[in-house]
């Protein structure tokens, strides 16, 4: 209601400086441009008095300046003044409705009458429980702006911001975290996790350094091993990722809860590493759920596909994917996968065979 | 001197003054100016050696090498050629691995780019305008993926460096 | 309710805006007083409400209100306050905003003050200021219009960019605008003479104090911005030809012209068409300015802006206004009567030959400015006109341009003396040529041009100093006598005097800055000794510090002269930790004139450090030069003849008019 009340004061006060003159009986006439000449009259007297400019140029000054100001005087006195009380009549109609009116016309659709101002005071009294998180993130971040070399708020910070999907911003806490909150293998193993899921899933060398770097600082560090296999196999280099997913599960406790996933990733590489899986471990794969297995293996094809958009010169990597979507079901995402392949090998004649060998067995056709 | 005389002196003088004016400007534009290449244009249009342009496009990945003396060399890329560089001095603050550059210099004989500046000049997400507009013009970049082309990731597995 | 409060006001201030384009055009056909009036009462009505709308905006950053999107966009809590202020104009919108309110604060000083002015001009001069306003009203509503809001306001502004948190930033575009805008009351008379078909000597006098309080604030802004891209963009460069900089160059090249010009019309009453076309053109260069820097159709640094929509409407605005003045021009023009006669040798002919010169080397800055812009729209190739083109054009045309600065004021009005003016510029002269002679010796050969540019400089220098001599006959009549001649003599002819030394004081910088500038780059560790110049600067230590909101990387250097300590170095690298980003922080030391000049690059692996030091000859000069200039401009300013036809004493130059009457 207060805002209503300024915004009448406000068109009251505009509307009074356009109808304020209009009421005015005398106004003032304004500057002449006699005026001036006399002014420059007297100029001239002083510089010549003064020595600046000659006598005979001070004469021809004058008269020159002296015929300006005849005209001057002779046109500003052919100017009469009128008063033109129709037009004075409209102006102030167009004051009193035309103003308000245009200027709500305009306000209207561009302001937000109804929204309060926010002001930083107001807001740091608010309660708290009930913001969304990303105004905890923001109150964490500008604590961490004042004290970057709180380790431990970059910590909490760094896995909440990957959890938000800002992965750049998560690498950047990561590192700081790393920086002064003191190295280890799990913290190496997130920055390199959340790197990969900034460059959306493949594996950077930059990723792949810090998930050796974690492996070096612990040999068992479990996120870091099993993303190296997955920088192995995204590089082409099945074997050597199934060897390394073997040997995690080998020395792995029969509960461990990632066992299922690594086994899916062994599942993925190749099928003879199938008999190497015990028994228990076959159960507990297909004690997943469905819905969880088929979303594990997808996002893994993608992830596939990703990288060969990226560089296609894989012949092993396109076939996997193209058998890959054979198996989820998928003929369509196959046909196109398999064009694709064809025209990122077609250069390479001897690709180009070694693509059509292994597709024979596919039954696609074409 | 008539009125008329008067104003032939004058208009005479100013053609005058405008004729050095436009010599001036044309014989600078022959010599001063400086095109704009991408590394796939400069390889296109065989630039003679010699001949001063700026270089623009991305720094690749893992190229740059800090030599003795400030000695840099790194790699320019656009996705289609590379084209080596080499600067000496400082690099300004905002140069990085995997972002827009632009570099103005010479290829020398050895098809080798020698700069003697290096320039800051982007946008926030450290692109230049020019090194934008060529990169999209040759179906390198993607809108909204946070302003980096898709060109210089990929197999690179070069030793990693810390683009912070 | 700030926000809204605002938001409305700048609404207000466009209604306002459109009555004083409209209401006193008809009150002056129909010759009604009280309509004409109108203009001054809405002029000052717009004025305050624009005020209260960058207020408002003011208030938002400063609260950190984040509901509004330009504050959440370009604001953050953290800021400080100084900042947080600054921060308005540092953005688009902001900058927009405060460009109008200039603009206002231009028309309400015209209303408040130009009691000497006839009714009629006044109207119309207000008139088409309200046009003016009014198309940059609509582009703020429109395109970039500050006041809009957030639904769901976030917690924390988005911008801390630590490059823009510098006073140099924050003083250097209001003064260019006060500049740029300034010069929109000088298009505004000379557009109202051409719709009033009359214009006399008289018009050049009332218009005389806007140019030059436009052309004062344009050339400090100039010299600002180019001392603050000295210093905080760590190259040592100053000026550098960018399109950005170029944009602010133009108007003042024309503008300086248009001081001039506008002399020659007062005194005799001539080149009237002349200069009624110098006012369009200075104010058209101004928006072409703006429209070069806000549409963001430039490369570089200060082009934050790069939405095609604001390009287009700023385009738009800037054909409507060139085009439509153009058109008003090439109609009426012929129509002005013809003024006094003269010969090519007089004061006037000078005039013009610096018109002559000041124009052509516009175009110049104007070719080298657009043509790479031409260029791409018509064939798309991508050139960049840099330093060497603008060095080979307008080097060449400035020369002569310096050589006749001394002659003018010392020539008669229509017809002067060249060969008696010959010989009272002796003395400046000979000072010329032992300046060659000394500065060939000092340097023992060398660059040959440089010891003439001194020369030239020297002659422009000694010139304003002769001028003076002469009017006050200082070495001809006792000393009380030229003591009192000296008091006696005009103001405006002292700020001639200095704005042309000023000229010349430049001059020298430039050409010592850039002929014997010499630098150091290499690596360096604690203990080593870079020498430059006769200099030693020994590494003392490389320490780290925490900011605020930065980690600062701090390197000491000791500097000391033939084993004498002079003083110490820090310059420092600072990173900000949670944006990734970093800033170089120079590090300077002026001795005399002259500075030494560090910034820091990046760490080696081995623990040393890259370095570049400069040694800056008599750098400070080319900063100084222009204060001298502006300075100048301010003692014209303060010239009594200026007020002359005020019904009231007018208060924009309140200097008692009683100390400057003259003692006879």
């Amino acid at each position: 209601m207060a805002l209503w009340f300024v915004f009448a004061l406000m068109t009251a006060a505009a509307i009074f400086a356009v109808l304020w003159p209009l009421g005015r009986a005398r106004s003032d006439a304004g500057g002449t441009e006699a005026a001036v000449y006399k002014d420059q009259l007297a100029e001239v007297g002083r510089d010549a008095a003064a020595g600046l400019i000659g006598s005979p140029e001070a004469e021809a000054a004058r008269v020159e300046i002296s015929r300006r100001l005849l005209a001057a005087d002779d046109t500003e006195r052919n100017i009469p003044v009128r008063t033109s009380p129709i037009f004075r009549r409209a102006v102030a109609v167009i004051a009193l409705i035309g103003l308000p009116l245009m200027a709500v016309a305009f306000y209207l659709p561009l302001g937000s009458p109804r929204m309060p101002d926010f002001p930083l005071a107001e807001r740091t009294r608010a309660p708290s429980a009930s913001e969304p998180l990303d105004n905890l993130v923001a109150q964490v971040q500008a604590h961490l702006e004042k004290n970057p070399t709180d380790g431990r708020g970059w910590s909490v910070l760094a896995p909440v911001l990957a959890k938000l999907g800002r992965f750049d911003d998560a690498v950047t806490a990561f590192r700081n975290a790393i920086t002064y909150n003191g190295d280890n293998a799990a913290r190496r193993a997130d920055l390199g996790e959340a790197m990969s899921a900034a460059a959306k899933g493949v594996i950077t060398a930059e990723a792949k350094t810090e998930f050796e770097r974690a492996v070096a600082l612990d040999a068992d560090e479990v996120k870091a091993r099993y993303f190296l296999g997955v920088a192995a196999e995204q590089d082409g280099r099945a074997a050597e990722a199934a060897s390394i997913w073997r040997a995690m599960l080998a020395k792995a406790p029969p509960d461990a809860p990632w066992r299922p996933l690594v086994q899916a990733a062994l599942v993925r590489v190749g099928g003879p590493s199938l008999p190497a899986l015990s028994d228990d471990t076959m159960a507990s794969v297909q004690g997943m759920s469905a819905d969880d297995r088929s979303a594990m293996v997808k996002g893994m094809v993608d992830r596939l596909a990703t990288r060969l958009k990226q560089d296609g010169n894989d012949v092993e990597g396109w076939l996997r994917l193209v058998r890959a979507y054979m198996v989820l079901g998928d003929r369509d995402k196959a046909k196109s996968a398999l064009t694709d392949a064809r025209q990122a090998v077609g250069s390479d004649a001897g690709k180009l065979q070694q693509l059509n060998e292994g597709l024979k067995s596919f039954g696609l056709g074409g | 001197m008539t009125r008329r005389q008067r104003r032939l002196t004058l208009i005479g003088g100013s053609l005058a003054v405008l004729a050095i004016a436009a010599a001036l400007v044309l014989n600078a534009l022959r010599d001063s100016i400086v095109f704009f290449s991408t590394p796939t244009m400069a390889a296109e249009k065989h630039v003679p050696v010699g001949k001063r342009f700026r270089l623009g496009g991305m720094v690749e990945q893992g190229s740059l090498v800090r030599g003795d003396n400030l000695a840099i060399s790194f790699k320019v890329s656009d996705g289609g050629a590379t084209l080596p560089v080499t600067y000496k001095g400082i690099l300004p603050d905002l140069f990085r691995e995997g972002q827009g550059v632009v570099a103005e210099g010479a290829l020398d004989a050895a098809g080798v780019f020698k700069a003697d500046t290096v320039l800051a000049k982007h946008d926030e997400n450290y692109m230049p305008k020019e090194v934008a507009d060529a990169l999209k013009k040759q179906g390198r970049w993607q809108e909204g993926s946070g302003g980096k082309p898709v060109a210089t990731q990929g197999a690179s597995n070069a030793p990693a460096s810390v683009t912070q | 309710m700030i926000a809204e409060a605002g938001h409305y006001a700048l609404v207000l201030a466009l209604a306002l805006a459109l009555i004083q384009s409209t209401v006193p055009i008809v009150g002056a056909r129909l010759r009604d007083p009280a309509l004409m009036n109108v203009a001054r009462s809405t002029a000052l009505a717009q004025l305050l409400f624009v005020g209260l709308s960058f207020v408002a905006l003011v208030t938002l950053h400063v609260t950190s209100d984040f509901s509004v999107a330009n504050v959440f966009e370009n604001s953050h809590s953290m800021k400080p306050l100084l900042y947080k202020i600054t921060g308005v104009w540092g953005n688009h919108e902001g900058s927009m905003l405060l460009w109008v309110s200039i603009l206002a604060l231009f028309g309400g000083l015209v209303a408040a003050f130009g009691n000497n002015l006839p009714l009629s001009l006044r109207a119309h001069v207000l008139a088409v200021q309200g046009w003016i306003a009014a198309a940059f009203y609509l582009f703020i509503l429109i395109t970039s219009n500050p006041f809009l809001r957030i639904a769901n306001p976030p917690i924390e502004g988005r911008d801390l960019n630590p490059v823009l948190q510098d006073i140099g930033l924050a003083v250097h575009p209001p003064m260019l605008y006060l500049g740029y805008v300034g010069f929109s009351i000088s298009f505004s008379f000379a557009v109202a003479a051409l719709i009033e078909g009359r214009i006399d000597a008289a018009w050049a006098r009332w218009v005389r104090p806007w140019t030059l309080v436009a052309w004062i604030f344009l050339t400090l802004g100039i010299a600002m911005g180019s001392y603050w891209a000295y210093y905080e963009l760590g190259w040592g460069g100053w000026w550098f030809w960018d399109p950005v900089e170029n944009a602010s160059l133009m108007p003042w090249l024309a503008g300086t012209a248009l001081l001039h010009s506008a002399v020659v019309m007062e005194k005799r009453n001539a080149l009237k068409v002349w200069t009624i076309l110098l006012a369009i053109l200075t104010f058209s260069l101004s928006l072409l300015g703006t429209f070069l820097v806000r549409s963001g159709v430039l490369t570089s640094v200060h082009a934050f802006a790069t939405d095609p929509t604001r390009g287009v409407f700023i385009l738009l605005i800037l054909c409507l206004f060139i085009g439509g003045s153009l058109t008003l021009y090439m109609w009426r023009a012929s129509a002005l009567k013809q003024g006094g006669l003269f010969a090519p040798i007089s004061r006037e002919g000078a005039l013009v030959l610096n018109n002559l010169f000041l124009t052509t080397a516009c175009a110049t800055v104007f070719i080298g400015t657009l043509y790479p812009l031409a260029l791409e729209v018509l064939t798309g190739d991508k050139i960049s006109v840099g330093a060497p083109f603008f060095n080979l054009t307008f080097g060449p045309l400035f020369v002569p341009l310096l050589l006749a600065v001394p002659f003018g004021p010392l020539l008669a009005w229509k017809r002067g003396d060249l060969a008696g003016v010959a010989q009272r510029l002796m003395a400046a002269g000979i000072a010329a040529l032992v300046a060659i002679a000394m500065v060939w010796a000092w340097t023992s050969g060398g660059a040959a041009l440089a010891p003439l540019a001194i020369g030239l400089a020297v002659f422009v220098i000694a010139g304003a100093v002769v001028d003076l001599v002469e009017r006050t006959s200082l070495f001809r009549s006792p000393f009380a006598t030229a003591m009192r001649r000296a008091r006696g003599l005009p103001r405006s002819t002292w700020g001639t005097a200095f704005a042309h030394a000023g000229v010349g004081v430049a001059l020298i910088g430039i050409v010592c800055e850039t002929t014997w500038n010499s630098e150091y780059i290499g690596t360096m560790k604690p203990n080593d000794v870079a020498r430059l110049a006769g200099y030693q600067l020994k590494l003392d230590d490389i320490t780290q510090r925490q900011g605020p909101n930065f980690r600062e990387m701090l390197a000491q250097f000791t500097v000391s002269r033939d084993g004498d300590k002079i003083s110490v170095m820090t310059p420092s690298k600072r990173s900000f930790t949670t944006r990734g980003s970093s800033t170089t922080e120079a590090a300077l030391l002026s001795r005399g004139a002259s500075q030494l000049y560090i910034s820091l690059g990046d760490t080696a692996a081995d623990g040393g450090i890259a370095v570049r030091i400069y040694h800056k000859p008599l750098v400070l000069l080319i900063w100084f030069g222009p204060v001298l200039m502006a300075f100048g401009g301010l003692l014209s300013l303060s010239d009594r003849r200026l007020r002359v036809g005020a019904p009231k004493p007018a208060k924009i130059a309140s200097k008692p008019p009683r100390a400057l009457q003259p003692a006879e």
